[in-house]
């Protein structure tokens, strides 16, 4: 077989370099007219298209090699190292660590590599960010490493030109900038907390001090930052401890899946789920669902711009009610059923006090926020479920303000240099900033990017930007521990880093990543010498493999501090914010799978399903129904959306449990500019943005335009034909129910012959418990990931025809008040579900080539070497949860996207069926780590790729027969039932019923 | 007017109908046999390797065991392919100006690999583990063949499914202790059909056979 060209790891890299020979100044620049004088006169060119002559020579070779393919395929090479890279051992996964940004804040990742190639993007158990558990983001940015389209080298005005003869011309126009100081220098960065580009920075600004650098974060938290300016007179980072909070009220925060520490809110919420008693209560108040918001005990649904209402209203309720006397300038009580609401959250909160929380959500104006500092504080929850920080991002503030100061500034023409390390501004701006005009006015614009896109179109230098797990950084955490970013191999395409592209402006340029991180730790090391790390150089260097070993630096983090609120300031600041426009409100939130847009060429998390709404391939303007009802429109009518002057078209989805009169609009979408995956998918909410109201505004104009846009939704595919699958109680009347959730668990009768597994070592198992899952889809991504599952595209899916081995099925339940009235409000639960790997599996009875089967541990096994493809078992399985490979999608990947498959895996092709295998992949690799060392396979050992993930822990894999295991305790709980149990299928796989705690006084 | 058939039309489409019959059986039973020949699971074949690398000699003459190069034999997945590097560590030293080492030193100092080509292919869905066999009392030899023996290596044994499972089903008449493991010589003592079961209890060896132990 031909090599296939891919760079292996510790080998030299052998970039085939695009010749150096050229005919003409025409060819050597690319501008060859191939229209003009390439022939000689009288010449004809030659035929296009299938030519009789090549005709013949493809019936020729193939009639020669018909008799030949009889014959064996010719033997393949096998390549040894040349010198083995130390701590490879090819077959055996190695295991890094490193940190990935989320907004600017590291979180812990540890990456999973075979022969060099990273495979797999997992959670840092050691990383305070993370806990081990991964996100969306986490999961599906490794895709992005191999993607085909990713930008190489440097383009000055389309000219490829190198790094070294670049930093030469950079040092020129540095020269020059420097001579007024820099006056007309500008940087826009992405948000960042990395201590070595602090120290950049400032040696940047030391050398053009009249130079500025900003940051843009289209989704930033700036809020937060300015909120706690408001209430303690300097821009501080909260940080959230839910394990000890009791009754926690979101005010439009989606603390569990798109905001803050997500990951460990996600872990330290569902910690004090679950059981009856001890549990957490949520309340969220909020427009658009959210992850959060179907998590929650009470979610209240309101208008976005209503939720700072409804926080005045539970300040004042606290006042009136609970003797925070010092709240009630900050209340303002409200009316009728929200305030009956109000008075009801209040009381809970402070019977708790200490115990409670207040969030404030990332969209809601900073007097909120305020306002949630204030609550907090008066509950004496400050200090205990919520600590301040001195922010660590290197700019408080990276909003719409920043960018409209450095856009007025271009317009007045007094930028000559600027140079955008944060991503695609030009598409993520404020539409009525219009930057891709504005960008052409200065001189120098210097992008570096990773895909050619929106800004790089108007950018005359575009740099090659690397992957996180080519480069070399550091971030830290909200809690300010340290992570060092480490590369996983030597960059795929030329690229550099936004630490190597801001040293070039101090003439360090020729550097490398690798020694500016480096070297400032060395000088932070000996300057926290007293702490006692020995900056001798062995001392730092064992000190430096210690840090990228586990992750994490080991100086402590930044301390909590202690800082005033001034109630005054609050109240001033709630008094300040304007009243809602009138009209339509319009709800602008990052998007859960594409966040601000950056994600838009992942096609893993654009064939996700969204966690609430199971959209895939799209994003839609959500509206709830009664709104929709009398705006005449349906899901999947398409509308033309005019806010502020300005228009695009959009396609509906009406989504219940959406606030009325409010429609919400997802970021991240409608790329003119894109790769393959996200070019023309969705819509550009961005163009209806307004710099001065970013988040929530009012007066949309919605109008139908008559025509339907095909949405690819899952939430129908596979469905379980009205059965109640997924089963939620309210945790007091658990007792009730537990007599229910007897008769859906216990052994059946059966006429088949059973076998007693009970016997056997080892009899692997799942829990997934209801009352943890949030529903936020990781486990999908994770296993995607882990078992080369390929992506089929929107008209698949529209087809039922994606292949996620795992799906999060999400019912909708109506809300009935206390007469059984429908109310219109909505709850939600969550439940993933893969293959049960039933015992009696009615997948099997059905094959007629024995390509499914049970292993004797009880696995229900698919061979796909013997599946002929007659689908039957699909058509008797009860649950839905095979995967037929209608298409060869892995034959259209890349080679490049090829080297991201798990090689522990196999590729199935065309015609086969397939499945969730409890990652049996995993089971028999520990089984052999264990029995080489002659041990038994604990129970808890074996680990499957969506619990390793779940940032939850919802769901749990072990061995049965170990009764010790967390498996077995779990399964044998009073919670537990089998879902679809009268079928008598006996799933390995069993559920424990969700279990919410709702106030009472609410009910 | 003559019969449109005549009487030997009929036998003539016996004739046909059985030569299609029996020319289907024919071909399938043909491509069955033919995939259980040596010829047909690649056995025995010579291949030409770009270096005349020679285990008759490494073996027999320098007592060479095969842990040495084959490193990860023991722990992992793949039994490994000694790097260039392992090469020069001895012939660095020694015939370190023969043509017959040209490729290997070219290798070295261009950085590029030595496009050895594969003897012992299963295929992509079999996912094989030396490091399970060596250490439950599995030899080298036992799926290698004499590998001392051979110039150049070839295919000793089918590696079809086959050939798996009979040693699957009842490994104890192959088991040999841990420390003639890679003894290229060992032969079963007389008494193996006492000692095979004794090892398999002694290794806790449990062959097993479910699909997914090498299918995943």
């Amino acid at each position: 077989m031909p090599s296939l060209g891919l760079p292996i790891f510790g080998q030299s890299p052998v970039t085939p370099q695009p010749a150096q020979r050229w005919r003409s100044l025409a060819e050597r620049d690319g501008t060859v007219d191939p229209a003009a004088g390439n022939y000689p006169d009288g010449e004809q060119p030659a035929p296009e298209g299938f030519s009789r002559r090549s005709f013949l020579q493809v019936l020729g070779a193939s009639t020669a090699l018909a008799g030949l393919s009889a014959c064996k395929a010719p033997r393949e090479q096998v390549v040894s190292y040349v010198k083995r890279p130390a701590g490879v051992t090819p077959s055996v996964a190695s295991y890094y660590a490193s940190a990935v940004s989320r907004g600017g804040y590291g979180v812990g990742v540890v990456v999973e590599s075979h022969e060099g190639r990273p495979t797999k993007m997992e959670g840092n158990p050691a990383h305070p960010a993370s806990l081990g558990g991964a996100g969306l983001h986490e999961l599906g940015s490794i895709l992005d490493l191999y993607d085909p389209n990713r930008l190489s080298g440097i383009r000055h005005h389309g000219q490829p030109v190198a790094w070294s003869a670049w930093l030469g011309e950079l040092q020129v126009l540095a020269g020059t900038l420097a001579k007024d100081g820099g006056a007309r220098l500008r940087v826009l960065a992405e948000p960042t907390s990395s201590p070595t580009q602090a120290d950049l920075r400032a040696r940047l600004l030391a050398r053009f001090p009249r130079a500025r650098v900003d940051s843009w974060g289209p989704v930033a938290d700036d809020a937060g930052r300015e909120g706690t300016r408001i209430a303690f007179g300097r821009p501080l980072d909260a940080e959230h401890r839910l394990v000890g909070a009791d009754v926690i009220l979101s005010l439009d925060a989606d603390f569990l899946a798109t905001e803050g520490d997500h990951l460990r809110h996600a872990r330290d919420f569902a910690s004090r789920r679950g059981q009856p008693t001890g549990m957490n209560r949520l309340y969220v108040a909020e427009g658009s669902f959210t992850v959060t918001g179907g998590a929650a005990d009470h979610r209240l649904r309101m208008r976005a711009s209503e939720v700072l209402g409804f926080g005045r209203a539970v300040a004042a309720a606290l006042a009136a009610n609970h003797g925070l006397a010092r709240l009630a300038p900050l209340g303002a009580p409200l009316t009728g059923e929200r305030s009956r609401q109000a008075t009801a959250v209040a009381a809970d909160l402070a019977r708790v006090r200490g115990r409670g929380l207040v969030l404030a959500g990332r969209r809601q104006p900073a007097a909120l926020h305020a306002l949630a500092s204030a609550l907090n504080e008066a509950l004496g929850n400050a200090g205990a479920t919520v600590v301040y920080r001195e922010p660590v991002l290197l700019d408080a503030a990276s909003g719409p303000d920043r960018l409209a100061t450095l856009a007025a500034e271009v317009k007045a023409g007094l930028v000559d240099t600027l140079v955008i390390t944060a991503w695609n501004p030009v598409y993520t701006a404020p539409g009525d900033l219009d930057l891709a005009a504005l960008l052409a006015k200065v001189p120098n614009v210097i992008y570096l990017a990773s895909r050619h896109d929106e800004t790089a179109q108007v950018a005359g230098v575009v740099v090659a930007a690397a992957h996180p797990l080519e480069s070399w950084g550091d971030l830290r955490g909200r809690d300010g521990s340290a992570s060092i970013v480490q590369p996983l191999l030597s960059p795929l395409v030329e690229c550099v880093t936004e630490l190597d592209l801001l040293a070039a402006f101090v003439d360090q340029g020729h550097l490398g990543a690798w020694r500016l991180v480096r070297e400032a730790w060395k000088v932070r090391a000996g300057g926290a010498s007293a702490g006692g790390t020995d900056v001798s150089d062995a001392g730092f260097d064992r000190a430096w493999s210690e840090w990228l070993s586990t992750g994490l630096v080991a100086t402590p983090g930044a301390a909590p501090v202690k800082a005033a609120l001034d109630g005054g300031r609050v109240a001033t600041a709630l008094q300040a914010v304007p009243p809602a426009r009138p009209g339509l409100e319009a709800m602008f939130a990052p998007d859960d799978k594409l966040l601000d847009g950056r994600y838009a060429d992942n096609a893993w998390l654009q064939e996700l399903p969204h966690p609430v709404s199971k959209l895939t391939w799209d994003n839609a303007a959500s509206l709830s129904p009664a709104t929709a009802a009398r705006l005449g429109v349906k899901t999947g009518s398409q509308v033309t959306l005019t806010l502020r002057g300005k228009s695009v078209t959009a396609a509906v989805l009406v989504q219940p449990g959406h606030a009325d009169e409010a429609v919400t609009l997802p970021l991240g979408y409608g790329r003119a500019v894109a790769g393959p995956a996200g070019a023309g998918v969705g819509f550009n909410a961005y163009a209806l943005r307004a710099a001065a109201a970013p988040w929530i505004d009012g007066g949309l104009e919605l109008k139908a335009t008559g025509k339907q846009h095909e949405l690819a939704q899952t939430q129908e595919h596979f469905s379980m034909e009205g059965r109640s699958i997924a089963l939620s109680y309210d945790a007091a009347k658990l007792g009730e129910a537990v007599h229910q959730l007897e008769e859906l668990r216990g052994p059946q009768e059966s006429l088949l012959p059973l076998v007693d597994y009970g016997k056997e070592e080892y009899r692997w198992g799942m829990a997934i418990d209801l009352s943890k899952c949030i529903g936020c889809g990781a486990c999908t991504l994770a296993c995607q990931a882990e078992n080369n599952i390929p992506v089929v595209g929107k008209e698949q899916v529209l087809n039922s025809r994606e292949m996620h081995w795992l799906r999060v099925d999400r019912y909708y339940e109506d809300v009935h008040a206390a007469g059984g009235k429908v109310t219109g409000e909505v709850e939600t639960v969550s439940q993933p579900l893969a293959c049960v790997h039933c015992e009696l599996a009615p997948c099997e009875y059905v094959c007629p080539v024995n390509a499914t089967v049970h292993s004797d541990e009880g696995l229900n096994e698919m061979v796909y070497n013997r599946c002929v493809g007659t689908r039957y078992c699909s058509n008797n399985c009860a649950y839905k949860v095979r995967r037929f490979n209608y298409l060869d999608y892995h034959q259209v990947v890349s080679p490049q996207l090829k080297m991201l498959q798990n090689p522990d895996v196999t590729v199935r092709s065309t015609g086969v069926m397939e499945k969730c295998s409890y990652c049996v992949h995993r089971i028999e690799h520990a089984r052999i780590d264990a029995r080489v060392g002659g041990q038994k396979i604990g129970g808890d050992a074996v680990v499957s790729a969506c619990q390793q993930a779940c940032p939850a822990e919802a769901i749990v894999f072990g061995n049965l027969n170990d009764q010790g295991s967390k498996v077995a305790r779990m399964q044998q709980g009073e919670r537990r039932y089998d879902l679809l149990h009268e079928l008598g299928t006996r799933p390995r796989t069993a559920y424990l019923a969700r279990l919410k705690n709702p106030n009472p006084e609410l009910a | 007017m003559s019969a449109l058939f005549s009487p030997k039309s009929d036998a003539l489409l016996k004739l046909v109908l059985g030569l299609l019959a029996g020319g289907a059986v024919a071909t399938i039973g043909s491509l069955l046999l033919y995939q259980r020949t040596p010829y047909g699971v690649s056995q025995a074949e010579q291949i030409i390797q770009p270096v005349m690398f020679d285990h008759r000699h490494h073996v027999q003459d320098d007592l060479i065991d095969c842990r040495y190069c084959h490193t990860s034999v023991e722990k992992a997945a793949s039994a490994g392919i000694p790097s260039t590097e392992a090469c020069l560590a001895c012939h660095a030293q020694v015939w370190n100006k023969s043509p017959l080492l040209d490729q290997v030193r070219a290798s070295w100092f261009t950085g590029k690999a030595i496009p050895w080509t594969r003897v012992h292919k299963l295929p992509d869905f079999v996912y094989f583990n030396h490091a399970i066999h060596v250490n439950k009392g599995i030899g080298c030899a036992d799926c290698h063949g004499r590998v001392d023996q051979m110039a150049s290596i070839e295919q000793a044994q089918p590696l079809s499914m086959g050939w798996c499972l009979d040693c699957h089903n009842d490994p104890a008449p192959r088991l040999r202790p841990l420390d003639q493991i890679t003894n290229m010589k060992w032969q079963p003592p007389a008494n193996q059909a006492e000692v095979g079961p004794k090892l398999a209890k002694q290794y806790d060896v449990h062959a097993r056979v479910s699909c997914t132990t090498c299918h995943r």
